[in-house]
């Protein structure tokens, strides 16, 4: 009996909970105090989800079913289910939660406190959490694919602190450009790359020998940085555009021209589309990765930010 | 009172128990955006805001000291206020066709202007005849951490940077229509 009368309920709870055939983006907007759901496919908004707190730090699951995001002056992390699309859950976290990643299995996300000097691991079923230091103005963060290393920026300290994820110490530091901001890991988990705000930098760190491979130059106030077929693309907040470059030959690919503060960045999963955040005009802009034409733009809320892997794939 | 005076006190005002603050600053990057209409052609107005190295005509503003001219990156200059307060600010971008620039501002003591990483966008375009001039720009509180005290929140730091914004449009305006 009991048997039989679960089946309708979580009959339910698949249809609701299936994610949407489109890929589609998780926009932070951190001034209209929610998250805008945009459709690549059509590139139109499809769902505004209440948030509140001033929310920033954004971290799609690898399964697509959930996102995680967090709201440094509301002191929490927002847990969304990207099918219902609402809040189903709010975790309190201590200091200001920013950057945001959520381990590949699922089971914890890594928090960076932006007005201390730690990251945060969440169990998410038993909310046990852990903390590491990482330094002055914890800010961006990033897992690598395995699952074994959380990278994360220590902005004010120049530096990326490389954790354990199993044991949550520190394994290294490494010093890189000045004011490290978003991270980002290649699929292989060999590098990751950091967008230095004050440097008009992008370093890059080799993540098995723990060392700074390259600074490379970009435009004027690199906020965040995707990957996609070799090549990796670059915000620059006041210059207002994104640099492209060779991630093998580090040689400059062009440069596209976008909206007004753009902040963050991600590649679709075929690493076709780049789409870029513009905090200042409101919107989300598609590229096109191999010819850097600008495709389409949507309208966000105020604000956006987006910082981290905004990006859902479709099934 | 003049309005440069009464602009800045109050500013300073707000700020008389701040406390020394480090270079960190909120959570929360903040818009301000005002324009005006002025009865003057763009070319006027542009001659006046685009020489990065005079501000004289914004109110409060007794010496601008630079280098660097209008090199985006290189110019910099140092604004001394009525006060005696100083700000070092720099170009980051200069576009003459367009008649747009945008500077940030390096150093200030947030017991004058209570803002952290702030940067502004000064742009003149055709309107009506005249010109229209847009300033905007982005900014933090001062306060790093959370729950900052009353004279550093996130409307305080607004507050400040848009009545210094319009103080300045209308003293920019009154002198294009005068001259």
């Amino acid at each position: 009996m009991s048997r039989v009368a679960k089946w309708p309920g979580m009959f339910l709870a698949l249809v609701v909970a299936a994610p949407a055939a489109s890929d589609e983006a998780f926009v932070t907007n951190q001034t209209s105090d929610d998250l805008t759901i945009v459709d690549l496919v059509t590139m139109t908004p499809r769902a505004t989800v209440s948030i509140g707190g001033k929310p920033a730090g954004v971290a799609v699951s690898r399964d697509g079913y959930r996102v995680y995001v967090t709201s440094p002056e509301g002191h929490f992390l927002s847990v969304i289910d990207t099918g219902a699309r609402r809040v189903v859950k709010r975790i309190n976290v201590a200091g200001g939660p920013f950057g945001v990643a959520v381990s590949p299995d699922g089971s914890r996300v890594y928090v960076a406190d932006m007005y201390g000097r730690d990251l945060e691991e969440i169990d998410l079923k038993s909310e046990a959490t852990r903390r590491v230091e990482i330094g002055a103005m914890p800010s961006g963060v990033a897992v690598t694919p395995d699952g074994r290393f959380v990278v994360a920026a220590a902005r004010d300290d120049n530096a990326i602190v490389i954790i354990d994820a199993e044991t949550f110490t520190r394994v290294a530091s490494v010093a890189v450009g000045r004011h490290p901001y978003g991270v980002t890991i290649d699929l292989q988990g060999a590098r990751a790359y950091t967008a230095n705000v004050e440097s008009n930098d992008v370093s890059i760190v080799d993540l098995r020998e723990r060392w700074l491979v390259a600074n490379v130059p970009v435009g004027s106030h690199p906020y965040g940085v995707a990957l996609a077929r070799g090549r990796a693309f670059v915000a620059n907040q006041y210059a207002e555009s994104v640099s492209v470059f060779d991630a093998a030959s580090l040689a400059p690919f062009g440069t596209v021209k976008v909206g007004e503060y753009p902040e963050s960045v991600a590649a679709s999963r075929d690493g076709g589309t780049i789409y870029v955040t513009n905090w200042f005009s409101n919107e989300l802009w598609s590229i096109d990765a191999a010819t850097l034409k600008v495709l389409a733009k949507a309208p966000t809320g105020d604000g956006p930010r987006a910082f981290g892997a905004f990006i859902r794939a479709a099934e | 009172m003049p309005l440069r005076v009464l602009v800045w006190r109050l500013v300073i005002a707000v700020l008389a128990l701040a406390p020394q603050l480090a270079l960190a600053h909120g959570a929360t990057p903040q818009k301000v955006v005002e324009t005006i209409e002025i009865a003057a052609p763009p070319e006027k107005v542009w001659a006046i805001v685009g020489n990065f190295q005079d501000m004289d005509w914004m109110p409060g503003v007794v010496k601008t000291e630079g280098r660097g001219g209008v090199t985006p990156e290189t110019a910099t200059r140092r604004l001394t206020l009525s006060s005696g307060a100083t700000m070092d600010e720099r170009l980051v971008q200069y576009d003459e066709a367009s008649m747009s620039l945008r500077y940030l501002i390096e150093h200030v003591d947030i017991n004058v202007l209570p803002v952290g990483n702030l940067s502004a966008t000064l742009k003149v375009a055709a309107s009506d005849g005249g010109s229209r001039v847009e300033w905007k720009s982005r900014f933090y509180r001062a306060f790093p951490g959370g729950n900052p005290p009353e004279q550093f929140t996130d409307e305080i730091a607004v507050q400040a940077v848009s009545s210094l914004f319009k103080a300045g449009l209308l003293a920019l305006k009154a002198k294009a229509e005068r001259e």
